[in-house]
């Protein structure tokens, strides 16, 4: 009789790597409906070129660098999934392959794969496509149809900006909240997007701390310059960034308490470039440089161990 | 209200933690026709040398092997019958043990023994020696001797003694029917340790998964001086000497320090049972009680002679569900020790055996950290673990040391929960071990 | 690499410079207008030949006067000397390639400070004739020159769809603003000190295998 041998422990948790990434797929399936309903064929094959060439390029550099294929942990689909989410509905085709294929090559698996970046690779890829082909990335369609009536849609085709942030006081809080409005193909229907954070929350695969905290920085230094601070929140990428991207667990830090200052620091950096930046949208931004200034906080809050005191008596 | 501790796990909560098998099952006595007593069935002491020799005919509780130092104990035989063999058998440990080999003659003819009586009027001067005389050491796992923990030095102010009933470990139920079933016992036995001790405070701390336990428990710690009994929150790993003394006392054991540094002296619900017997009775430590579980037909709660061999022990509870056992662990899944074969000694130590199936022993692939804190949040001692696995990987052992890597417990909370299902406690263990051989 | 023999022929000390050691790639020098200048092909060239044409006369002045010089005051003469010729290079440049001169800007005076020089000075030419000097310096301004001109080349043409002004990818392509930027800068160097790491690494790993 062969017997197994090994120290504990010898069953473990249930979830894993994979299941882990399968939830934050499923969390984004709220997002991903409401961004095809809203910008129909257009949206979806952005989805699937983003989410192929995701994988594709996983595999393909596996394969080469003779490296275990480890695509089916769902990683791949999950940051081509983000990118897609991240872009407007009427880029061509071949900025989400791009951006997918260095999200991978470059930001992920150049730095040696899964849980070895140091930038969120949907993010980095982003601020790449928005660094180089600003005109693409920028320019949103409204929706090409709305939910309920919207007295935003009833405008103009296309908008200058992927974010109404420019034009203050236009829009209704409802029209925010369901997506009635310019942007991301999958930033713009709020409440698909809270559908999918609750799924992480009650799933825990998050905790609630860095969306709540962010979100809650956002609205606090919206109030403080004089904005509305509902409409602060509602507005641009902050919501999709908060909930999933600045969650991710590579780029974010270890510690529960770090996790308080790291999401305060990505409330305040979106809040500062919105007032103060060229950009009419910061969430890219604040998120990937609070992911650089991740590993700083990880080794500069340290608990005290068990044991740090003195003897009884 | 429930005390507890910050970190640890709630481990496979989709089986219950393994218990439902077993947890209303009562104990059963199991006597096997042969045993193989071990001699090193204690730590911090040398192995106890046989006094007997092949042939020799033997009577229940009699010494079969004698203490060696003054933190040695004895070894008694466990059944009356005929020495079979005295011989070097391979038991859990790396090499091979010296053991004493009995044939029963089931008889059960006990030696003569001679108990100190009550508890609480008994010679107090006698109850340690009484104590070690039994051979009685630590039965929550670790086999410390029991006789040794007691006699605190007279620089050490020592005010609790804390009875663990925690039984934390998944899959097991020993110290609960042991509770459920004979609670007076128990007591008497901390009795006898806090008047041995000189101490004034003890609890018995159990977690709030065994309420029954916790009233059969109340009850008989009723009007007992300085007993009580604390009820803790169930969660893993809370039968830790070091996470039970912060639950019930909020006191934390200096780093490299004993829990007599802390003021306390922890002790398992078994080995206050067995003093009971010692003291009471003058019966040596011969069995034990041992959850039987996992896939075997009739997992139960036994009542074993020490040195069962264990497939005798898996063969009184119907043998295995499986054509062939995957891993055969004594303890439960969390910390239990994987046995190299079935023809193993359980010891005085063995509080279970768990059998898995082939499917539930293959080892996971490791993958990559994804960096996600769960081991940082669940570590009961507030280490890193993930950094002292890199560092471990990297051979880095000198910043492991530095980054606390001695004052880990080993539960294994962080292995458990890590989604890259990486060995972290493993390569912590390997890394102490290179670090104590080195001298680092 | 380091030839056994003390006296290394010319034609080795011009290819350690041009190869071995590209200050570029394998010392990693002078990064900062490797890093800043390079947006496209003409501007590396313009920079390297800049560069190079400090590099040689200064080593050879540094290695005429190497005697005369007391060794604590060595830093500032070499400092003096190195800001003579680029002050000549900078006016030249003025002069005759004003463009040039304008897209490279601040970046010809701090040749001045340029690691790769003070480097050379200090390593070299302080213990070298004039002659070894001279070609030390333009093995390693060739080196420099060329490593550089490679970085322009890619990113010009990624970002900006030509090399050395000529369009290469058709009026269709939508140029990658990023490499001409200041990241693309960084990502670029990055991946082609990556690549030449590896066929090094390769290579090395090969001969070992033949002697083995």
């Amino acid at each position: 009789m062969a017997l197994h041998i090994s120290t504990g422990p010898h069953l473990r948790a249930k979830d894993d790597t994979q299941r882990l990434m399968l939830d934050v797929l499923i969390a984004l399936c709220p997002a991903t409906a409401a961004s095809i309903y809203f910008y129909g064929v257009k949206a979806a094959l952005i989805i699937l070129v983003s989410v192929a060439a995701a994988v594709l390029s996983e595999y393909v550099w596996q394969r080469l660098a003779h490296k275990p294929i480890r695509i089916n942990d769902f990683s791949a689909a999950v940051t081509g999934l983000l990118l897609a989410l991240n872009v407007p509905a009427n880029v061509p085709l071949w900025i989400p392959l791009i951006g997918s294929v260095f999200a991978i090559i470059v930001v992920k698996q150049l730095f040696g794969g899964i849980g070895h970046n140091f930038l969120n690779p949907a993010l980095a890829a982003r601020a790449v496509l928005l660094t180089s082909w600003p005109s693409h990335m920028t320019k949103a369609f409204v929706p090409m149809r709305t939910l309920f009536d919207s007295a935003a849609a009833t405008g103009v085709d296309t908008l200058a900006s992927a974010t109404p942030l420019l034009v203050p006081g236009t829009v209704e809080v409802r029209d925010l909240l369901l997506g009635n409005i310019p942007g991301a193909i999958g930033e713009t229907c709020k409440v698909a997007i809270l559908l999918g954070l609750l799924y992480l929350l009650v799933r825990k695969v998050i905790s609630w701390q860095i969306p709540v905290i962010m979100v809650g920085t956002v609205a606090l230094g919206a109030w403080a310059f004089g904005a509305d601070p509902l409409k602060a929140v509602l507005s641009g990428g902050l919501l999709l960034g908060a909930c999933f991207m600045a969650t991710d667990y590579v780029t974010s830090p270890m510690l529960k308490r770090s996790h308080v200052i790291y999401a305060i620091g990505c409330g305040a950096m979106v809040v500062l470039i919105r007032q103060f930046g060229n950009y009419p949208e910061g969430v890219t931004y604040a998120i990937l440089l609070m992911n650089i200034v991740t590993p700083l906080l990880d080794r500069a809050l340290k608990r005290k161990v068990y044991g740090e005191v003195k003897q009884h008596g | 209200m429930k005390k507890t501790f910050l970190g640890g796990v709630h481990p496979l909560p989709h089986l219950h933690q393994g218990k439902p098998q077993t947890d209303n099952k009562p104990i059963k006595d199991f006597v096997s026709d042969t045993v193989c007593i071990p001699m090193n069935m204690h730590i911090a002491a040398a192995p106890s040398t046989p006094v007997v020799k092949k042939g020799d005919h033997v009577l229940m509780g009699q010494v079969i092997a004698e203490a060696v130092g003054p933190r040695g104990v004895p070894v008694h035989a466990s059944v009356s019958g005929t020495v079979k063999d005295i011989a070097m058998v391979q038991q859990l440990g790396k090499t091979a043990s010296q053991c004493i080999i009995i044939e029963n003659d089931f008889n059960d003819e006990w030696v003569e023994l001679k108990g100190l009586g009550n508890v609480e009027n008994c010679d107090v001067d006698q109850i340690i020696p009484a104590i070690q005389a039994a051979g009685i050491i630590g039965m929550g796992g670790a086999g410390f001797p029991t006789h040794f923990k007691l006699q605190v030095p007279p620089t050490k102010k020592v005010d609790t003694i804390i009875l663990n009933g925690a039984e934390c470990e998944t899959f097991l139920n020993a110290d609960h029917r042991l509770m459920l079933e004979q609670p007076g016992r128990v007591v008497d036995g901390l009795r006898a340790a806090m008047r041995a001790a000189k101490v004034e405070q003890g609890y018995i701390a159990i977690e709030d998964n065994k309420q029954d336990a916790i009233e059969a428990m109340t009850k008989a710690a009723q009007g007992r001086k300085g007993v009580q009994v604390v009820t803790l929150k169930a969660k893993y790993p809370q039968g830790a000497e070091k996470q039970i003394i912060k639950a019930v006392m909020h006191r934390e054991v200096p780093s490299g320090g004993l829990p007599a540094d802390a003021g306390c002296i922890v002790m398992n619900v078994g080995t206050a049972a067995a003093i009971a017997d010692a003291v009471i009775d003058g019966k040596p430590l011969v069995e034990r009680i041992t959850t039987v579980t996992g896939k075997v037909r009739e997992p139960s709660n036994l009542r074993l002679r020490v040195g069962t061999i264990f497939l005798d022990a898996i063969g009184a509870c119907g043998g295995y569900t499986v054509e062939e056992p995957g891993k055969i662990i004594a303890g439960g899944t969390m910390t239990g020790i994987c046995a190299p074969n079935d023809t193993v000694s359980m010891t005085k130590t063995t509080n279970g055996i768990v059998v898995l199936d082939q499917q539930e022993a293959t080892s996971m692939d490791e993958s990559s950290c994804i960096r996600c804190g769960r081991c940082v949040e669940v570590c009961p001692m507030r280490l890193n673990p993930y950094h002292l696995k890199n560092l471990c990987d990297a051979n880095q052992l000198k910043e492991a040391k530095d980054n606390h890597i001695m004052d880990c417990i080993l539960c294994s909370s962080c292995s458990y929960i890590c989604p890259a299902r990486r060995w972290i406690m493993s390569s912590i263990k390997n890394a102490r071990e290179l670090i104590a051989q080195r001298g680092i | 690499m380091a030839e056994n023999n003390n006296k290394p022929s010319l034609h080795g000390i011009f290819m350690n410079g041009l190869l071995n050691e590209n200050p570029t790639f394998r010392l990693v020098l002078g990064t900062c207008p490797t890093l800043a200048v390079t947006t496209s092909a003409i501007n590396g060239i313009g920079m390297g030949l800049a560069a190079t044409f400090v590099l040689v006369c200064s080593n050879v002045v540094v290695s005429l006067v190497r005697k005369l010089i007391p060794d604590k005051a060595r830093i500032p003469s070499f400092i003096v000397i190195i800001a003579t010729f680029v002050t000549i290079v900078q006016m030249m440049m003025q002069a005759f390639v004003p463009s040039l001169y304008e897209a490279l800007g601040i970046f010809i005076p701090l040749i001045v400070v340029n690691c790769i020089i003070l480097a050379r000075a200090e390593a070299f030419a302080s213990k070298n004739g004039p002659l070894q000097s001279a070609v030390d310096g333009l093995g390693m301004g060739l080196g420099f020159t060329c490593a550089i001109t490679l970085i322009g080349i890619v990113r010009e043409l990624i970002g900006n769809g030509s090399v050395f002004g000529i369009n290469l990818l058709g009026a269709s392509y939508e140029p990658m603003l990023l490499f001409v930027l200041a990241p693309g800068g960084f990502i670029t160097f990055g991946l082609l000190l990556g690549i030449i790491n590896a066929i090094t690494a390769r290579r090395a790993a090969k001969k070992g295998g033949e002697q083995a």
